[in-house]
C-alpha cells in the first residue's frame, strides 16, 4: 500500500482532497479532518476553494431556442436535444468532433434534392490543388480527369 | 405480428444455406437518421415520441421492402420477447429497455428499422457472410426510399444530424461479425484488437457494446462517421476485414499443423460433449459450437453443416431457449432444454476427421 498523503496544513494523514482548475492548471489541496473542519478560513488558498465549492450551481451558458436543451444537459447526457441543437452548440462541439471524428465537416451522401454546397466547395478546392500538383508532376491523364471533375463541380455549384 | 412468427420464419441468418461463409458470420450496415424539427427520442416528451413513432412506422410500413413484414412495438412485448429480439440483433438493448420504441422488420429479417432508439430511425441491413457492397446497396436504397417520404435533419456542414456526436455525418456504422478461434487460441487477439483500435475500428463481443466475445465471435466496425465518405468508410473496413480473415486462416493452419492430433482431438471432444451432454450453459455451448464451426471451415466436418452450427449459436441463447419452450425456465431448466435441442440437432453429425483446409 502507498504512503498516506499528508495534510497540507499539519502533519496528520489527509482525508479530504480538493482540486481546483485555474487557467487549465490543476491545484490540489489535501486536508486532515481537523483542518478541513476548521474550514481552512485562515489559509487563503483553501478559503478560495471552499468558496468555489459552495458557489451557486453552475448556470448554463447556451440554451437551444428550439427545444430548451442546455450545454449542462449535454455535459450530463453526452447526447443533444434536437437537430437544431447542432446550430446552437455547433462551434462548441467542434473541439469534441475533432477528437472523435475524422474531420469536423461532412463528406458523403445528402438527401435527394439537397445540394451540399459546402461539401462541393471543399471538393472543388481540393481538386484544384490536386490538379496543380498533377500538372507540376506532369501527370496529364490525372490532370485531365481532375479538370473534368472541376468543371462538373462548378456547373453543380452554379445551378 | 408476434415474436413467435419471427422465430418460426426462415431468416437470413438462421436458414440461408448458401450465404454462410468461413470466418465472417455476417455483414451489417446501420444508418442513423432523424426527422427535421422534432427532438431526439432521449429528450422528447412522451407525446412527441408518439408522433415520431407514428410518422416513422407509417412511412416504413408503406415501403415495398416491408410488405408482409413485422411491426413490433416494445411497449406491447414482455421481457422475454424483447430479449429474443436483442439476441437476434434485430433491436438494441437500449431500444428493448424502453417502452416507446418500435421496430419494423422485413419478412426475411435482412432489413430492420428501429424507431425511437437514440435516434428517430436506425436503419439496419444484415446479410449472412461477407457481402459489404451488397449490404450497403440495400441500405442505400432503403435510405433513399425513406428520404422520399420523410424530411431528414441534414446540415450542409455536418451531414445527417444525430443525437450523439459519434454518429453525425454519414450516420454509417458498417460492421462484420467474425469468428476468430484461430487468433484466440494462438493468443493474438489482444494484438489484433489494438491494431484495429489504433486505426479507428472498434472490436466488440457477440452482442455489441460491453459484451464479451462468447464463442470467439467479434464484431468489428468503423468508429468515425464524419469527414469520410461512405465509400471511404466501407473501403477502410473492407481492407481490414480482409486482413483479419487472412491472419485468422494463417493462425488456424499453423495451429492445425503444430498441434496435429491434439487439434483434431479438441474439436472431436467438443462434438462429443455437445452430442451427449444433459446440461449445457449458454457460454459452454457457444464455445463448443465455435469448435464445430472451426471444424466445418477446416474440412474436419462437412462444410454444409456449418449453417446448422450458426443457427444453434443463435437459438441456444437464453431467451430463445425459453421462447421455444413456451415458458419461463430457471437456469437449470434452460441448460437442460439447450442440451436436448443441441443433442437432437447433432444426432446424425458425422465424426470429426483430420483437416483438409
Amino acid at each position: 500500500m502507498s504512503k498516506p498523503i499528508q495534510c497540507s496544513l499539519c502533519e496528520e494523514a489527509a482525508t479530504v482532497h480538493l482540486s481546483q482548475v485555474v487557467h487549465g492548471k490543476v491545484t490540489k489541496v489535501h486536508l486532515c479532518e481537523h483542518c478541513a473542519q476548521k474550514g481552512g478560513a485562515t489559509d487563503p488558498a483553501v478559503f478560495q476553494l471552499a468558496d468555489a465549492l459552495t458557489a451557486a450551481t453552475p448556470m448554463p451558458a447556451l440554451t437551444c431556442p428550439r427545444c430548451g436543451f442546455t450545454d449542462l444537459d449535454f455535459r450530463k447526457r453526452g447526447r443533444l436535444g434536437c437537430p437544431a441543437c447542432w446550430d446552437t452548440f455547433g462551434e462548441a462541439l467542434d473541439a469534441l468532433l475533432l477528437k472523435v471524428q475524422h474531420e469536423p465537416a461532412h463528406f458523403g451522401r445528402a438527401p435527394a434534392g439537397v445540394v451540399p454546397v459546402a461539401q462541393l466547395r471543399r471538393r472543388l478546392d481540393a481538386a484544384r490543388a490536386e490538379m496543380a500538383a498533377a500538372v507540376a508532376g506532369e501527370d496529364f491523364d490525372l490532370a485531365a480527369r481532375l479538370r473534368d471533375e472541376i468543371a462538373a463541380l462548378e456547373r453543380q455549384l452554379a445551378s | 405480428m408476434s415474436v413467435e412468427d419471427i422465430l418460426a420464419a426462415e431468416s437470413e441468418l438462421t436458414h440461408l444455406l448458401g450465404g454462410q461463409q468461413a470466418v465472417v458470420l455476417s455483414t451489417r450496415i446501420r444508418l442513423a437518421r432523424n426527422l427535421e424539427g422534432l427532438p431526439f427520442p432521449g429528450w422528447a416528451k412522451l407525446p412527441q415520441r408518439k408522433v415520431i413513432a407514428d410518422r416513422c412506422v407509417g412511412a416504413l410500413e408503406a415501403l415495398p421492402k416491408f410488405r408482409r413484414g413485422h411491426v413490433v412495438r416494445m411497449g406491447e412485448l414482455g421481457d422475454r420477447d424483447r430479449t429474443v429480439l436483442v439476441e437476434r440483433h434485430l433491436v438494441s438493448k437500449e431500444l428493448a429497455a424502453g417502452k416507446s420504441g418500435a421496430t419494423v422488420i422485413s419478412r426475411d429479417q435482412t432489413c430492420s428499422v428501429m424507431v425511437n432508439e437514440e435516434d428517430h430511425l436506425r436503419i439496419q441491413v444484415v446479410k449472412a457472410g461477407w457481402h459489404l457492397r451488397g449490404t450497403w446497396h440495400i441500405a442505400e436504397q432503403l435510405d433513399a426510399a425513406l428520404g422520399d417520404v420523410l424530411k431528414m435533419a441534414f446540415s450542409d456542414r455536418l451531414g445527417y444530424l444525430t443525437a450523439c456526436p459519434t454518429n453525425v455525418g454519414t450516420g454509417l456504422r458498417a460492421s462484420a461479425m467474425v469468428h476468430l478461434p484461430g487468433l484466440c487460441l494462438a493468443g493474438h487477439m489482444d494484438k489484433v484488437t489494438r491494431a484495429l483500435n489504433q486505426d479507428g475500428l472498434a472490436v466488440r463481443g457477440w452482442l455489441g457494446e460491453g459484451t464479451e466475445a462468447a464463442g470467439n465471435v467479434f464484431q468489428i466496425s468503423n468508429q468515425q462517421t464524419l469527414g469520410l465518405s461512405e465509400e471511404a468508410i466501407l473501403k477502410h473496413l473492407g481492407g481490414w476485414i480482409k486482413q483479419v480473415v487472412e491472419q485468422e486462416w494463417n493462425a488456424r493452419r499453423k495451429l492445425a499443423q503444430e498441434e496435429g492430433e491434439k487439434f483434431v482431438d479438441r474439436l472431436a471432444r467438443s462434438l462429443g460433449v455437445l452430442r451427449s451432454a444433459r446440461l449445457l450453459t449458454s457460454s459452454e455451448a457457444m464455445n463448443m459450437l465455435s469448435h464445430l464451426r472451426l471444424a466445418c471451415d477446416m474440412g474436419c466436418l462437412p462444410e454444409e453443416r456449418r449453417h446448422l452450427v450458426d443457427r444453434l449459436m443463435i437459438e441456444g441463447q437464453p431467451a430463445h431457449v425459453q421462447a421455444r419452450a413456451g415458458q419461463e425456465l430457471d437456469s437449470d431448466g434452460r441448460d437442460r432444454r439447450r442440451a436436448s435441442m443441441v443433442r437432437e440437432a447433432l444426432k446424425d453429425f458425422p465424426d470429426v476427421v483430420p483437416p483438409t483446409a
